[in-house]
């Protein structure tokens, strides 16, 4: 690898440090010829040898096709490899693996090409991050995307990169936005067609939300889709005077695509401020909403607002797995959602129309829901001065967008991890500066704090909501799950370890301890006949603290692959 | 007229001893509970979740309530972070950024003086 120096360095002084370099870039042939990544590929979801998608496939099922994954042989699951971040922070990579490369960033927007097989560095971009980032919720990355011979990363400090696959070169790097002003981008890019699909975090700053859609050849953007409506544009009276201006509702999760109604899915995040809605009277649309769009052109077809008018943080841009369903005795396309305000929300997701809304967490005092899919609030619940309610489930949900289920439709189960961890909520007076922590109030942790928060994953009955069963531990949950048809879910835990139960009862088949606590998103690929399963380790624990987790392992992250035994 | 220079240096010291002696905004608002309140409120829509705890843990959320200070703890050093902010840390300045300008920022400080622990 050939590495090179991006930072500036002061050469003037006489006892100068060594200069350190920030990307090692790589000129051998690696991967085994497998030419660019097609729209086919991409198309086809998880195949025995590639995970390309965030979300596995366009449904975002996270489900890998390895039968040989399965309770039989999950207890045997062995370490093939292991490499480290050097980077504190959560680790919530989902890597991307093809032609033999896994592609896996870090916390701090490190990129790593590996050999999939053996964890050898191919090559490694450090991006260099200024000290005046406005990030609320840790320095956290959630995987690239990959199109063509090009592998896209976006940053903390908003922007979004690409680069050759082989050798890690940049080939266009397009600022989203001013991350001064309280952009950022932690999420995978979506990549669908020609585009990367990008949004932008930063609802606690008061940001006005948008995702991007770049061409992945040149980096030219195409669409830009604002998640709240401007003065003179439909929607801009749900919000009372002029507070549409300092608005949220970010964007900073990913999406989903159903090619048979050529429709783009999206989800957008709380509005701002989170916890004091006074000056923003009215539903605040569309922030918390479900939007389908024309991915050609990022015009809004209908949406679907979870949470109008939220004062309890609870963005709505938890995954949505698209999934055909029988409801009241007709078959349905759906499109379905564990919402983090506690809710499994099922809709048709041609029309947009609610269908059934049910709770998956166990704690749930906030609201109740009408036919038509609108909260009743429960008064108690709101934010107060001198709050006395303790508000279920806290802001941190339930499931959150930091993280993925996974679903496997012949079961008809989505796995849902979540957080029991209810808070009181305080109102706060709210003002809006550029670049400024725009709240309006504060949670006051009171399980974490009373260590009682715990959490779960629950397989939830897609048809109806339903849980079938629930698998618990003493920490909340905030690592994705990987099905695999084979019949077993692989996720992680706070306190270290990484886990698999079996898809139909949620018996725990296997744990090892990793170390840190888990926040990514694992995958499983197959390699010359060999399963693997990739699986991150390295927690934040300041976020461990505040949601109830396991706070006294030390920062690190660690990419964790697993193998099954030759034979399995 | 150096007589006149000796008198205006004089006074120019006489000045700053007494602008140096002056107390701080935020005493005056220690007795003030409306300004007590508006600093709690300011604090709370602004300064908690994230980015401060309001309680002692684990987190990369400064506890303000005790009397371990990292940037010095007396009023107008507080007035001063909270102002110009902590390079390289996700501590923004403050200055010129909230309604009432620095009565607003003294607020805040008078609430935590008024909420600290007691020390030593």
């Amino acid at each position: 690898m050939e590495a090179t120096v991006e930072t500036a360095v002061d050469m003037g002084s006489e006892l100068a440090l060594p200069e350190i370099p920030t990307h090692w870039t790589n000129a051998r042939p690696i991967g085994h010829s497998r030419g660019p990544v097609a729209d086919a590929d991409l198309r086809a979801g998880p195949s025995a040898g590639q995970w390309l998608l965030y979300g596995g496939n366009y449904e975002n099922y996270r489900l890998s096709p390895l039968e040989t994954l399965n309770p039989a042989t999950a207890p045997t699951l062995q370490v093939a490899w292991a490499f480290p971040t050097g980077t504190s922070g959560q680790f919530e990579v989902s890597p991307v693996v093809y032609d033999g490369i896994m592609y896996a960033s870090s916390s701090y927007n490190r990129l790593f090409a590996l050999d999939a097989r053996t964890g050898e560095l191919y090559w490694r971009y450090d991006h260099a991050l200024p000290g005046d980032l406005r990030l609320c919720c840790g320095p956290m990355n959630r995987g690239v995307g990959i199109h063509g011979d090009t592998v896209l990363m976006a940053t903390l400090d908003a922007h979004l990169l690409a680069l050759n696959r082989l050798s890690g070169e940049i080939l266009w790097d397009a600022e989203i936005a001013d991350y001064q002003a309280g952009f950022s981008a932690t999420s995978a890019p979506f990549i669908l067609k020609n585009m990367a699909i990008i949004g932008i975090a930063g609802g606690e700053y008061g940001v006005r939300g948008f995702f991007d859609a770049y061409d992945v050849a040149t980096g030219k953007r195409l669409w830009r889709h604002y998640t709240v409506p401007a003065a003179g544009e439909p929607g801009v009276e749900t919000w009372a005077g002029t507070s549409y201006e300092n608005s949220g509702a970010p964007a900073w999760t990913s999406g989903a695509y159903d090619a048979e109604s050529d429709t783009l899915f999206w989800t957008t995040g709380n509005p701002s401020p989170d916890w004091n809605g006074d000056d923003r009277a009215g539903d605040n649309l569309y922030s918390n909403s479900l939007l389908a769009l024309d991915p050609q052109t990022g015009e809004r077809k209908w949406h679907f607002q979870f949470t109008p008018h939220d004062v309890w943080d609870y963005d709505g841009n938890t995954q949505v797995f698209l999934v055909d369903i029988e409801h009241e005795g007709q078959p349905v396309k759906a499109i379905v959602q564990a919402n983090r305000n506690g809710f499994f929300y099922i809709l048709d997701r041609n029309t947009g129309a609610f269908l059934r809304a049910t709770p998956y967490v166990e704690q749930l005092n906030w609201a109740s829901i009408d036919a038509t899919g609108r909260p009743v609030v429960n008064p108690s619940a709101v934010p107060l001065e001198e709050p006395e309610f303790r508000v279920c489930p806290g802001n941190m949900g339930g499931m959150n967008g930091a993280w993925s289920g996974a679903l496997d439709p012949e079961l008809g189960l989505a796995f849902i991890p979540a957080i029991e961890s209810c808070q009181h909520l305080q109102k706060g007076i709210s003002v809006y500066a550029d670049g400024q922590p725009f709240l309006g109030g504060t949670p006051l942790i009171t399980d974490a704090e009373e260590d009682t928060a715990y959490g779960h994953i629950s397989a939830i009955d897609v048809a109806t909501g339903e849980v079938r069963w629930r698998y618990r531990d003493h920490d909340p949950l905030g690592a994705g799950t990987l099905a695999a048809v084979g019949g077993i879910v692989i996720s992680g835990t706070q306190d270290g370890h990484a886990i698999a139960l079996n898809s139909a009862t949620g018996e725990l088949l296997w744990k090892f301890r990793v170390g840190g606590g888990v926040r990514s998103q694992p995958i499983a690929f197959e390699l010359d006949g060999t399963a693997y399963v990739a699986i991150g380790a390295g927690n934040w624990t300041s976020m461990a603290a505040y949601q109830g987790g396991t706070t006294n392992i030390p920062e690190g992250g660690n990419l964790f692959v697993f193998k099954l035994p030759a034979g399995s | 007229m150096r007589l006149a220079a000796i008198a205006l240096f004089a006074l120019a010291i006489i000045s700053a001893l007494g602008a140096c002696s002056k107390p701080p905004a935020s005493e005056r608002f220690l007795q003030d509970p409306q300004a007590l309140k508006r600093g709690k409120g300011l604090f709370i829509g602004t300064c908690g979740a994230y980015c401060h705890s309001t309680r002692k843990d684990n987190r990369d959320a400064p506890y303000l309530f005790d009397c371990e200070w990292r940037h010095g703890g007396s009023d107008t050093e507080i007035f001063n972070t909270i102002s110009t902010g902590v390079s390289n840390t996700r501590m923004v300045g403050f200055a010129g950024k909230l309604p009432d300008g620095e009565d607003d920022i003294w607020k805040i400080v008078a609430f935590l003086r008024a909420s600290r622990e007691p020390c030593g």
